[in-house]
């Protein structure tokens, strides 16, 4: 009979139903549910009166409460235990539960749990305060980024609440001896396994602008053609990366190099958490090969600069440029001019006076189009020197070309005597650097930002 | 799935891939033969001559065909690797001194696609011959794919229509500018692509309207094309003739008088650049003696369309003309015109020549 109840999808749904349909369940069973002592867990207790997260979480003080099941386990405990991980298809609930309370754990860290606790408490005191609207900019930005916090750790408490709920579920199911119950648990719980590994990764994009589309810029180090080719080749990776990921690409600026390669690029990437991907790519790169520019085919070094600039959606606080602070430079034949030149070029540059900020493009097909991409790239570059202004966040992947010390070296890849790409943050290497030239470079992306984050102070 | 990726990827711009191998003589030999900005030719090619290498079509077959490009409909399949291997032989035609030509085989591309990555809008060979025709005798990169991209429009262009310049586009700016535009009548003479008319119409409000007048039946028939892309057939009336004439009904009614009117010097001529004294029309650049005939032809039949407080604007070969004019007009009819004066262009030459009826 239970069973028959219980055939909506998500275990939080079946259970609610079971607490909203109490006699559809003998007196044991509830009992069992909500277990023996009827010390009911927050959530038990709030369920049947409406929509437990919200309730949960609308005053800080409740997320202190860690969700549990009947019989008081809850994530940390879970961890604790010390019980084995098995591989996803063994059947053994302890090694699912261990596993994603493991996640859990990791997730929590590279959240900055403790910290977005703490900030959270402190942004909900500020909006209480009664004159909090008389700013609106201020309690907008605010009230914007307690919903933010609050969202994530929403997302990972009812993760919890899950897992909790499955267990739950499971012992349920083995005392009404409802097999089809328990294996479908089983299956839910192996589940959440996958889940929580996907969980996992999204955690390393939580900083505050990774959701954000960015550009891309590469400069060629000292060196000449070699390191003009250098630089082009990184950008193509770059290309070839973003595309692989599904970002749409487009050049902005591009200073072609003499006779091959590239001074220096900008291209755009289209979509979502690109800049929280590509932000792991700022530094310096580093070439070995046996240069083609070279007759006398000696091993060469070369050197390339990235940066990554995030363009921050309308939600941000975005620098607020003036008109009256910009010079608007437009590409001039230095002919007559007018019906006697034919010129597809329409290069525009905007010079933002007081900061001395300037952004190019000459790659669209009209004046029009170059000032408007021009624009969105001054704008992200002066958004970016505010945040950093703002944040007092001088971290590394804020830096602007300019900033970039070539002794800031974060990969090596060596094409001559034997072939590795190393990167020198994390030591992570691979053999084939073919493969990463073409754009593979997942593994290196999150190798960084799981050991930048994860082997951050243990501020969690 | 694999596959279209690599189609859609082929068709990207390449201009930044790296050359695996760079073969220096290959390009030292494009460097020296491949026209740049001035070139040492002086005799415009014969675009009869079948072009060697472009097996499929002759030049003058690949361009007597009047739609643009970006209009034709993508019906030519094309498999991912043959376009690129296009890519690759066309790259090999142009040195990376010459970025304007990386950036004009990247748009060519753009313009050839259909939406769907298989399909162009052209056949290949009709695109290879094309392309070297563009690199080899400087045909204008705007007639090669029939358009411009001037302001925040895409004008269509074809031989026998001159390109609107950049310079032009500040025209628009001043035009909307005058008050009460919006709502008046307007003459555009010697509309040529019509892009300055449509351009003026398009900030238009329901009462306003444009008088867009051409002696050539080829720039009537692109003016026409234009205004109706761009759905302005209610507001832009094209009439076929030589500056007022076509206007004899409008006299003293016109809020606005605009043109663009051919102001070289029949000297200069022979000196303009490849691209533009080949292939531009002759009826659209020449000025007569010193460039001023039309101009002048102009300053005269002006005060009779223009009603009171209507303003004018035209623009000229650089500050010599435009200094010139205002000097005249400004002694001669005195009594007729005010607030004359020269306006720079993004290049601080005195570009254009305004003023009002008084
Ligand atoms: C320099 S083009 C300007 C075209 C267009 N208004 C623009 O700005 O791109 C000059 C135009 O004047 C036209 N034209 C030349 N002689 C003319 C005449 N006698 N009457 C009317 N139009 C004439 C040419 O056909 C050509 O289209």
């Amino acid at each position: 009979m239970a069973s028959r109840l219980l055939t909506r999808s998500t275990t939080a749904a079946r259970l609610l139903s079971h607490l909203r349909f109490p006699r559809a369940l003998n007196p044991s069973q509830l009992d069992s549910l909500l277990g023996p002592s009827r010390g009911l867990p927050a959530a038990a207790e709030r369920c049947p009166f409406g929509d437990p997260p919200n309730r949960w979480f609308s005053s800080p003080t409740a997320v202190a409460e860690a969700p549990m099941t009947a019989d008081g386990l809850t994530v940390d405990s879970i961890a604790g235990k010390g019980w084995t991980i098995l591989p996803e298809d063994d059947s053994d609930w302890r090694s699912h539960a261990a596993a994603v309370a493991q996640s859990v754990k990791l997730i929590k860290k590279r959240l900055k749990w403790g910290w977005i606790l703490e900030r959270s408490k402190q942004l909900s005191v500020v909006l209480e305060r009664p004159d909090l609207w008389d700013d609106p900019v201020f309690a907008g930005k605010v009230s914007r980024e307690h919903g933010e916090l609050i969202g994530k750790i929403k997302s990972v408490n009812l993760f919890e609440q899950e897992l909790m709920e499955h267990i739950d579920m499971l012992r349920l199911a083995r005392e009404e001896d409802d097999n089809e119950l328990e294996k479908e648990t089983m299956r839910a719980l192996a589940e959440m396994r996958r889940s929580a590994k996907e969980k996992e990764l999204n955690a390393l994009l939580s900083g505050d602008n990774d959701s954000c589309s960015c550009f891309i810029e590469v400069q060629a180090g000292a060196g000449g053609t070699e390191s003009m080719d250098w630089a082009a080749m990184i950008m193509n990776m770059y290309r070839s990366w973003a595309q692989r990921r599904g970002y749409t690409v487009t050049i902005v600026e591009e200073m072609p190099g003499e006779i091959a390669g590239i001074k220096r690029a900008t291209i755009k990437v289209d979509g979502e958490y690109a800049f929280g991907y590509a932000k792991a790519e700022v530094g310096v790169h580093r070439l070995v090969r046996i240069s083609p520019f070279d007759s006398g085919k000696r091993r060469h070094t070369s050197f390339a600069a990235v940066a990554v600039v995030p363009i921050l959606g309308d939600g941000s606080t975005r620098y607020q440029i003036k008109d009256s602070d910009l010079r608007i430079e437009r590409f001039r034949s230095g002919g007559p001019g007018g019906q006697h030149a034919n010129c597809t070029e329409s290069a525009v540059r905007i010079v933002h006076i007081p900061t001395g900020i300037t952004a190019t493009c000459q790659n669209e097909r009209s004046q029009h189009m170059n000032k408007s991409s021009a624009m969105a790239v001054l704008q992200s570059r002066l958004d970016q020197l505010e945040i950093a202004r703002q944040a007092q966040m001088n971290a590394d992947h804020t830096q602007s070309l300019s900033e970039i010390s070539w002794g800031n070296q974060i990969r090596s890849y060596v094409l001559h005597p034997y072939r590795m790409v190393k990167d020198l943050r994390t030591n992570y290497e691979v053999s084939d650097p073919d493969s990463v030239l073409n754009g593979d470079l997942d593994d290196f992306i999150l190798n960084f930002l799981s050991t930048s984050l994860d082997e951050a102070d243990g501020s969690a | 799935m694999l596959a279209s990726a690599a189609a859609a990827a082929a068709l990207l711009p390449r201009r930044l891939n790296p050359n695996p191998n760079p073969k220096p003589y290959l390009l030292k030999r494009l460097a020296s033969s491949t026209t740049t900005s001035s070139s040492a030719r002086t005799t415009p090619p014969n675009p009869q001559i079948p072009i060697s290498g472009a097996a499929a079509a002759t030049a003058a077959e690949v361009e007597s065909n009047p739609t643009p490009l970006f209009l034709r409909p993508a019906e030519h399949p094309i498999p991912a690797t043959s376009l690129a291997a296009f890519r690759r032989r066309a790259e090999s035609l142009i040195p990376p001194t010459a970025p304007h030509l990386h950036r004009h085989l990247r748009w060519l591309l753009a313009d050839a696609a259909g939406e769907d990555p298989a399909l162009l809008r052209l056949p290949l060979g009709d695109l290879e011959a094309l392309w070297i025709r563009h690199v080899r005798d400087r045909r204008p990169f705007q007639y090669v794919v029939g358009n411009e991209h001037w302001r925040d429009m895409v004008v269509a262009v074809r031989e026998g229509v001159l390109i609107p310049r950049p310079e032009t586009e500040a025209v628009v700016e001043m035009v909307g500018n005058v008050e009460g535009f919006e709502g008046g009548w307007w003459a555009d003479l010697g509309t040529g692509s019509g892009a300055i008319a449509v351009a003026v119409a398009r900030m238009m409000g329901p009462k306003g309207r444009v008088f867009a007048t051409d002696v050539s039946e080829v720039a009537i028939e692109v003016a026409r094309l234009n205004v109706q892309r761009y759905g302005m057939q209610d507001k832009v009336e094209i009439r076929h003739g030589s500056w007022f004439e076509p206007l004899e009904d409008l006299k003293g009614k016109l809020m606005g008088v605009i043109s663009n009117p051919p102001y070289i010097p029949t000297e200069d001529l022979p000196g303009l650049q490849p691209e533009v004294g080949w292939h531009e029309p002759k009826l659209a650049l020449d000025g007569g003696k010193d460039g001023l005939e039309h101009l002048l032809h102009l300053c005269e039949g002006l005060s009779s369309v223009l009603k009171p407080g209507g303003f004018f604007v035209f623009e000229t070969n650089g500050n010599k003309q435009s200094e010139f004019l205002v000097d005249f007009i400004s002694t001669k009819w005195d009594s007729s015109f005010c607030d004359v004066g020269a306006v720079l262009d993004f290049a601080d030459i005195k570009r254009f020549v305004t003023g009002y009826r008084r």
